[in-house]
């Protein structure tokens, strides 16, 4: 018998398992949100009424060109942003500030450059979770460095790090209040490609430890990107006033290979797709 | 250096003594410097009376000064009260202040305190407010997303970005404190440094116990600096 490739071996197994978990279960409600802003030319606004909801345990991308407002809608989710009408409910409450079931990772990492990168996660997790002994706190923060193969590193300062990894910090650091929606603000944007290639594994593998049942809502501008983690693609137009202009399902199984993936049909129906919703032009001749 | 000094000294024909006549004197002065009789105080124990008060003055200043510059350097509407105030106040020269510490105190040494007190509180109170206006968003953004406490924000957030500033602050304080402890004591009289320059200098009629004074001065406002310089290279951190 010829044996299986690694790959399908570890789908058949991880697919039983965690196929059910993908639940009806709305995770975050988004309706008839409208975000404008006061500026010194009069209001801005960014979105127009978006509404979304996303499942529990779906992995969700919002895409679009830059200054299409996904970060505010994003903002809008974690509480950073307060939309001018609509409302929010991420697990069933309404969003008026960020909170511990909302973990943030931002684009440019946002870490503090006076603290290790130890006391980084330490001082959010022991902002964040209330009702745990400093030793647990400190056990969180050790598993969670551990997971992205940080823990060597500890006791080193952000300035010491590569931009990898302290991306890792930002996540480890998101995952180690254990929240049940995460939220990842063009994260591997200031990454080169290898780097973020590993990167979008190690997520994955993150949130496969973690049952799946995590809900991950991620802004992005980079399509294969988008089509390799996401389970919906949400495609922004173009802002002022930005709104949804279409969501692309991503049917393809789990746990995704990146080299297969690229050429198996589906994914590449929806990378043209993708391709053009966001890009008018393709070659030199399509400018007029 | 030397040698300019030597040909001034030759051209004022020793109106300015001569660095060798200064260093004659300065032995002199430096001969029992914790002398500490009633009638004579040593150089050592003037100095040491000097630096008390600027310790005083600059200490009450800084207390002020930090807590206050976050305050204006937190909120827009705090900056906009108390910045004309501090426009107003900090060109204030920092004689203007001595007959109104005379005033409020009835005691001349203590209104210098008073005037260090005053001119020391503007450089920091400045910087720290610079400091907390500008920290940058992301780092703001931390804050808010993990859902700090305002203590957790001050101390984490606020205090390590803004302390590169106080410190440049305090320096600077610290600078300006030692030029006016002269001055002061010029007025109060009495004791210290400046009470040295005009009244064993001046009043004695010898120039060279006045360039030694401005050289104990100078080298002490030197190392003073120097201190505040290692802090500030201690705790500046690499973004």
């Amino acid at each position: 018998m010829v044996p299986l490739p690694v790959s399908e071996k570890i789908k058949t197994v991880s697919d039983i398992k965690l196929k059910p978990i993908l639940s009806q279960e709305p995770s975050i409600e988004i309706k008839n949100i409208t975000v404008s802003f006061k500026t010194p030319k009069g209001v801005y606004t960014a979105v127009e009424n978006i509404s979304l909801s996303v499942k529990k345990g779906e992995i969700v991308t919002l895409i679009g060109h830059s200054g299409c407002g996904k970060s505010t809608l994003m903002g809008t989710i974690s509480g950073m942003v307060k939309p001018t009408s609509g409302e929010v409910y991420a697990n069933e409450e309404l969003v008026s500030k960020p909170g511990p079931d909302r973990g943030i990772v931002f684009q440019n990492y946002s870490l503090l450059p006076w603290l290790s990168v130890y006391k980084n996660i330490y001082v959010a997790v022991d902002s964040a979770i209330k009702n745990k002994s400093a030793a647990e706190k400190r056990s969180l923060v050790e598993n969670n460095l551990k997971m992205v193969n940080l823990w060597e590193h500890k006791d080193k300062l952000p300035s010491q790090l590569s931009g990898g990894m302290k991306q890792r910090v930002a996540i480890a650091r998101a995952f180690a209040i254990n929240p049940s929606i995460l939220l990842l603000d063009e994260p591997f944007g200031a990454l080169d490609a290898l780097t973020k290639s590993n990167m979008h594994v190690e997520l994955l593998k993150l949130w496969n430890l973690d049952n799946r049942e995590k809900t991950i809502v991620m802004v992005t501008h980079d399509i294969e990107e988008a089509i390799f983690l996401s389970d919906r693609v949400v495609v922004m137009n173009n802002g002022p006033a930005a709104t949804i202009k279409e969501i692309v399902d991503v049917p393809l199984p789990r746990p995704r290979n990146k080299k297969e993936i690229v050429h198996d049909e589906t994914y590449m129906t929806i990378h043209d797709k993708l391709l053009n919703l966001l890009i008018d032009k393709f070659s030199i001749d399509d400018i007029n | 250096m030397g040698g300019i000094w030597e040909l001034i000294s030759n051209l004022t024909k020793n109106e300015i003594p001569s660095p060798r006549d200064t260093w004659v004197v300065f032995k002199e002065v430096m001969q029992n410097p914790m002398q500490n009789d009633p009638d004579y105080k040593g150089i050592a124990i003037k100095l040491l009376s000097s630096l008390k008060r600027v310790a005083i003055g600059f200490g009450a200043g800084s207390l002020v000064a930090i807590p206050v510059g976050m305050l204006m350097g937190s909120s827009k509407i705090i900056m906009n009260i108390m910045n004309p105030m501090v426009q107003i106040l900090r060109p204030v020269s920092p004689l203007a202040w001595f007959p109104l510490g005379l005033a409020i105190f009835q005691d001349s040494p203590q209104a210098s305190i008073f005037m260090i007190f005053i001119c020391s509180l503007w450089p920091t109170l400045i910087n720290t407010a610079f400091g907390v206006a500008h920290i940058p968003q992301d780092h703001k953004n931390v804050g808010k997303a993990f859902g700090f406490s305002i203590w957790k924000n001050i101390t984490k957030i606020v205090v390590p970005y803004t302390l590169p500033h106080i410190l440049t602050g305090l320096r600077l304080s610290i600078g300006v404190a030692w030029m006016v402890i002269v001055a002061g004591e010029m007025l109060s009289g009495g004791m210290g440094l400046g009470y040295f320059v005009w009244e064993e200098g001046f009043n004695g009629g010898s120039v060279a116990k006045i360039i030694v004074a401005i050289i104990i001065i100078g080298i002490v406002g030197l190392t003073l600096d120097k201190i505040f310089m290692s802090l500030q290279k201690r705790f500046s951190y690499a973004v």
